[in-house]
């Protein structure tokens, strides 16, 4: 194995080296190759840990007259991907290896690279199949393969190609006309649409990011390891995708009509199609949650940002689903994390994006707590994952992330298999989220210490394409059982940007909460506070983001739930989440689970956006990094009101959201 | 014994394997794609799958030897081999493991005890079938002759 790995590898080097510096500019483009050469040359990576195989499509591949790269290990290939962006052009992967899912390769290069990637599998069940397709496989290989399949792979490569340029074509833009042109291939247009419009983009977002230097950092160190620089999906960014995409709705949505309906300078059509791509993933993922969940129909439980309409989005109503409990916010903010991924810049001030989808999909596991509650649930239950993201997110420790993303694809892919909501909970989360990052993009950026939290390796707050952010179905990840009585009692709110998490897990996926982390002042959940949840009135407005983790053992009362505040971003979205949470808390470990996050979003104050990356999560050891921060909760303006019912969450989830989108703290308390 | 015979004979043996249901088409197509260029890919892939199955069948025995048998790491292992016996078409070994699997599944240790003997069996047989069938080509080769692709 050792030998053939090295082998491979040396071919790579040697072969798909140069190979790569010869057809790198004309790439596997049949129009610059000349139709008669194409598909010869077709740049492939095979990916198998069973070298008899490697050998035979090896061999079968090199009859096709293709350039043949192969590797026995996924790490290795991926790095090889990575680091010789352009050089390939389809990736022929196993389904069963030992050192990395085959699943998770292909999320790996669909996010990363945007190459086509075939499974290959002596396990032929349609069920195999299918989660191979769902996973974005562009085609599925039975073994023994045979050598006229292998003939066909082109035809994969020529099709998303061509698809890509008739975007192109139409989208206008002198980049992508002038990248059409250069005829590179699927790959180098993925990093020279970036690289040409990455300029753009950053300035765009650091113009709309309040926390500019948090952004450029987040965006160096991207998640993935190949430093490719990627269009950033900052909350303006994504909230405009997804107004682009209800107005045309999700069936109709194609790239290049997004793209003209953006009217975003420097962004390409692929930025548009890959994140599309993504988005309905996360939508696919995300429904399939929310059946798991309990089959509720996917209606929109409430506008959660009248300006986007989820709802428009059909099933894949994230609201719906999150209403319906189907969808902890904490996945949804994962979801809208996830989305927005990539270098987390400009997402919302925290990283908690990412986390808060990754809540929010593992919220989705604890949704049957949640049913009860109503829309806050969404956004308040914050899996672990989704917390582990917040914390990530932070601007500050944007390092943090970066390590961590890198660690979070191995952690949240693998968590994320099994969970689907994912996708739908993007939507939702989206605007929510949108809703708060923009808030806390108003807000002064505060500084967030990098919290212990941002340790944790799963969660990234920039869904660095590498990382699908799938939320790990993790148990609710409020703790509803917690009946905080009043959370702001509860919360101590100390300058500290310490995130407390108690990272009560009782699951093993890391479904903590997402701890926000306050840039200046850490919520200092005490164990006093029901369920973790921050007294909504100790929560300054200057937290930017609080994430709140809920120890997702519902009906443990007491239990760790950390609220952690994302950033100092205020979350003035969860103003209202206050008075329900406080009642909530009493009332029952549910709805304050659900509502955990939302509401202690809107504890924090005015004009603190706690994203639904509140995700309340269990904690889990795991997360324990992050937990060990305290959450300290800025005092400075949240005006946690503690008689607000706590029942009454069901009201308030809707309001809540529509605060978010309104970004206008006053209105979620009078909400 | 001059090559025409010599071919002649290596064409009814392997057919005799492709009869008996020890190889497959697939192992015909491996045949195939050994060509000029690459005259010794049949005997390298066959060499891999043979280092490849033998280290896995040791696997396995160790695996059902344990104290507490983890019955999902041995169907990763039979699984493995099964796909590579598919890739090289060894049928009746394919075959033989995915019997194997269904006791894994089953979490029958005697039944598993049992598949591995057959395994074991059919591995070795088809190795030195094999191995009988590539002494054959060589000695067509050097008695100046080519190796008869099967039809």
């Amino acid at each position: 194995m050792q030998r053939v790995a090295q082998s491979s590898v040396t071919t790579c080097v040697a072969g798909s080296y140069s190979s790569c510096k010869a057809s790198g500019a004309s790439g596997s483009d049949p129009e610059v190759m000349g139709y008669e050469q194409f598909p010869a040359g077709l740049r492939v990576l095979v990916v198998d840990d069973d070298v008899t195989c490697l050998r035979i499509i090896e061999q079968m591949l090199h009859r096709c007259r293709y350039n043949v790269t192969t590797c026995s290990e996924a790490t290795v290939a991926l790095n090889l991907l990575r680091e010789r962006k352009g050089c390939f052009d389809v990736v022929l992967s196993d389904v069963h290896m030992p050192d990395m899912d085959g699943y998770k390769l292909l999320e790996h290069v669909g996010l990363e690279m945007d190459l086509p990637v075939i499974m290959m599998s002596a396990d032929g069940r349609t069920s195999a199949v299918m989660k191979g397709i769902r996973h974005g496989a562009c085609d599925y290989l039975i073994k023994p393969i045979r050598e006229e399949e292998l003939k066909n792979i082109w035809q994969h490569v020529l099709r998303k190609k061509w698809n890509e340029n008739k975007e192109l074509e139409h989208s206008g833009s002198l980049e992508e006309n002038d990248r059409h042109k250069r005829g590179n291939d699927d790959a180098e247009y993925a990093s020279s649409a970036n690289e040409g419009t990455e300029g753009i983009l950053k300035a765009q977002k650091k113009r709309s990011n309040a926390k500019d230097e948090d952004d450029g950092e987040l965006e160096n160190d991207d998640l993935s390891t190949s430093k490719k620089p990627r269009v950033v999906w900052s909350v303006e960014l994504h909230q405009q995708f997804v107004s682009a995409v209800n107005q045309l709705g999700l069936d109709k949505a194609v790239p290049k009509r997004i793209l003209e309906l953006m009217n975003v300078p420097g962004l390409t059509r692929e930025n548009v199609a890959s994140h599309l791509q993504k988005f309905r993933l996360y939508l696919k993922r995300l429904s399939g949650v929310a059946q798991q969940q309990s089959g509720v129909s996917n209606t929109i439980c409430g506008p959660v940002d009248p300006n986007v309409k989820l709802g428009s989005l059909g099933q894949f109503d994230i609201q719906a689903l999150a209403a319906s409990g189907q969808i902890p916010p904490q996945t949804l903010a994962a979801l809208h994390a996830e989305l927005l991924g990539r270098p987390t810049g400009n997402l919302m001030s925290a990283m908690d994006q990412p986390a808060l989808l990754q809540a929010l999909l593992q919220g989705s596991k604890h949704i049957p707590i949640e049913h009860g509650v109503a829309y806050g649930q969404p956004l308040v239950k914050c899996q672990s994952d989704i917390s582990k993201h917040f914390q990530q997110s932070k601007v500050s420790s944007v390092e943090d992330i970066s390590s961590g993303f890198g660690a979070w694809p191995s952690n949240n892919l693998s968590t994320v298999g099994p969970s689907n909501n994912l996708v739908g909970l993007n939507a939702q989360n989206t605007n929510m989220l949108m809703d708060l990052w923009q808030q806390q993009q108003r807000q002064q950026q505060q500084e967030l210490q990098p919290q212990s939290m941002l340790s944790e390796p799963g969660c990234l707050i920039n869904v660095q394409p590498s990382c699908l952010v799938v939320p790990t179905q993790s148990s609710a990840s409020l703790q509803a059982g917690d009946s905080p009585a009043s959370v702001s009692q509860n919360c101590h709110f100390s300058r500290s940007s310490v995130i407390d998490y108690s990272l009560v897990s009782s699951r093993s996926n890391n479904s903590s909460l997402n701890i926000a982390q306050f840039p200046n002042g850490g919520l200092n959940t005490t164990a006093g506070v029901p369920g973790g949840y921050l007294g909504p009135g100790s929560i300054s407005s200057p937290m930017s983001s609080c994430s709140v983790n809920a120890n997702n053992n519902m009906g443990q009362q007491g239990q760790n739930l950390t609220i952690t505040f994302s950033a100092a971003r205020q979350l003035p979205g969860f103003a209202p989440n206050r008075h329900d949470i406080q009642g909530s808390y009493t009332a029952k470990t549910v709805e304050m689970v659900d509502q955990g996050p939302l509401q202690n979003l809107g504890f924090v104050g005015k004009g603190t956006c706690f994203p639904s990356r509140f995700a309340v999560d269990e904690f889990e050891s795991p997360m324990s990094n992050l937990g060990h921060g305290k959450l300290y909760v800025d005092n400075n303006r949240v005006k946690l009101e503690p008689n607000v019912d706590f029942m009454e969450n069901t009201k308030v989830g809707i309001p809540i959201l529509h605060h978010f989108s309104s970004n206008d703290v006053t209105s979620v308390f009078t909400e | 014994m001059e090559v025409g015979q010599l071919q002649r004979r290596l064409v009814d043996y392997t057919k005799s394997l492709l009869t008996e249901g020890i190889l497959d088409d697939q192992f015909s197509q491996l045949q195939k794609l050994q060509d000029e260029s690459d005259p010794g890919f049949l005997v390298e892939v066959v060499s891999l799958f043979f280092e490849d199955s033998e280290k896995l069948l040791n696997d396995i025995t160790g695996a059902l030897d344990q104290q507490s048998v983890d019955f999902k790491t041995v169907d990763g292992y039979v699984h493995q081999l099964k796909g590579s016996s598919a890739s090289v078409g060894a049928l009746r070994l394919k075959n033989a493991c995915v019997a194997f699997r269904s006791f894994c599944e089953e979490q029958s240790l005697e039944g598993c005890l049992r598949s591995l003997q057959e395994v074991k069996q059919e591995y070795y047989n088809v190795k030195n079938k094999v191995e009988t069938l590539f002494k054959m080509e060589k000695q067509i080769v050097a008695a100046g002759g080519s190796v008869p692709k099967t039809e």
